[in-house]
C-alpha cells in the first residue's frame, strides 16, 4: 500500500470492520469497506453536504456562496453548451457535471495527507467510463432510432464487412483509453507523493509533486468531461 | 490552426487519445481473436483468427489516425 495511513481505514479497523489490505477485499463487507468505497463515500458526501452549507438561502442578490456556486455552474455549463449546442447541454447537464465534480473532488482529496484518491483504483474509473459508453449508444438509438447503426457501417456499401468490426474496435478502445488515462494520472501522483513522504517527507520532497498533482487533478477531470462531450455529441449527430 | 485557448484545449484533449487509441485498438484486436480462437472454436481455428484481428485492430488503428489527421477543422 502506498498509503500508510488512511484515517477511514483506521476507524473502522478500531470498529472491527475487515478492511482490506490490499485494494479489493475478499468478502462483500470487506470489499464494501475498502478504503476506494469508503473514500468514494466521502466525497459523494462532501458534494452533498458543503453546497447545502455554502449555499443557505438562495436569494435574487446571491451573497458569496451562492456566487461561487453560480460561476463554477455557470462555467460548465458554458463549456458543455460551447461543445455540444445548447440543448444538448441542457439535457446531459446534470449526468456529465456530476461526474466533473466527482472527479475534480476525487482527484483532489488525495493531495491531503489521511486520504485518497478513489480515482486511483481502476474500477471507479471503470465504471464511470462504463455509464458514459452506454449513455452514448442510449442517446444514439434514441436520436436516430435503427439508422444509428450507419455509424458503424462507414461511407462504402461493398467495405461494410472491413468497416464494421474496424468501427466497433475502436468504440470498445474508447473504455479503455478514457478509463486507463484517468486511472494511470492518478494512481502515478498518488504512488509519487506516497513514495517520496516516506523517502523525504521531512524536507518537503513531496512539495513540487504535490504543485503538479493540483495540475494534473484539475487536467484530467476536465479531459474526462470534454471526451464524454466529444463523444455524446458525435452519437447525437447524423453518420457522415 | 485554433486561434483560441479554449478551442487549443479541446484540440489537445483530442489529439492526446491518438496514441493510446492506436495501442488499445491493436490489443483489442488481437483479444477478439484469441477469445475467438481458443474459447469459442476450440483452438480448431488458432491461429488464423487471431491474425485477421490482429489486422482488423491495427486498421482501425491507422484508420483513428487517418480521421484525425483528414480533419477539416484544423
Amino acid at each position: 500500500m502506498e498509503h500508510p495511513i488512511l484515517f477511514i481505514s483506521l476507524i473502522l479497523q478500531s470498529l472491527g470492520m475487515p478492511v482490506p489490505h490490499g485494494p479489493v477485499g475478499d468478502t462483500l463487507l470487506a470489499k464494501l469497506v475498502s478504503p476506494h468505497m469508503t473514500y468514494t463515500w466521502l466525497v459523494m458526501l462532501f458534494l452533498i453536504i458543503v453546497p447545502k452549507l455554502t449555499l443557505g438561502k438562495m436569494s435574487l442578490v446571491p451573497g458569496k456562496g451562492q456566487n461561487f456556486w453560480e460561476v463554477v455552474i455557470g462555467g460548465l455549463e458554458g463549456f458543455m453548451a460551447d461543445n455540444m449546442g445548447k440543448e444538448g447541454a441542457r439535457m446531459m447537464f446534470p449526468m456529465l457535471a456530476t461526474f466533473a465534480l466527482y472527479i475534480l473532488v476525487a482527484n483532489m482529496i488525495g493531495l491531503m495527507p489521511g486520504f485518497m484518491s478513489p480515482t486511483s483504483n481502476l474500477n471507479i474509473t471503470l465504471a464511470c467510463t462504463l455509464i458514459v459508453f452506454f449513455t452514448t449508444h442510449i442517446l444514439g438509438i434514441k436520436f436516430h432510432g435503427i439508422g444509428y447503426i450507419k455509424h458503424f457501417l462507414g461511407p462504402i456499401p461493398w467495405l461494410i464487412p472491413l468497416m464494421l468490426p474496424i468501427e466497433l474496435i475502436s468504440h470498445f478502445a474508447r473504455i479503455l483509453s478514457l478509463s486507463i488515462r484517468l486511472f494511470g494520472n492518478i494512481m502515478a501522483k498518488e504512488t509519487l507523493l506516497g513514495i517520496l513522504f516516506m523517502l523525504a517527507g521531512a524536507y518537503f520532497a513531496p512539495l513540487p509533486i504535490l504543485c503538479l498533482g493540483v495540475f494534473v487533478s484539475i487536467v484530467q477531470a476536465l479531459v474526462f468531461l470534454l471526451l464524454s462531450i466529444l463523444y455524446f455529441s458525435a452519437a447525437m449527430e447524423h453518420a457522415h | 490552426m485554433a486561434d483560441n485557448r479554449k478551442d487549443t484545449l479541446r484540440l489537445l484533449a483530442q489529439f492526446s487519445t491518438v496514441g493510446m487509441s492506436v495501442a488499445f485498438s491493436i490489443f483489442i484486436g488481437v483479444g477478439i481473436g484469441y477469445y475467438l480462437d481458443h474459447k469459442v472454436f476450440d483452438g480448431r481455428t488458432s491461429p488464423w483468427l487471431t491474425l485477421i484481428f490482429l489486422g482488423f485492430g491495427v486498421a482501425a488503428a491507422f484508420k483513428n489516425l487517418y480521421d484525425m489527421a483528414s480533419r477539416k477543422d484544423l
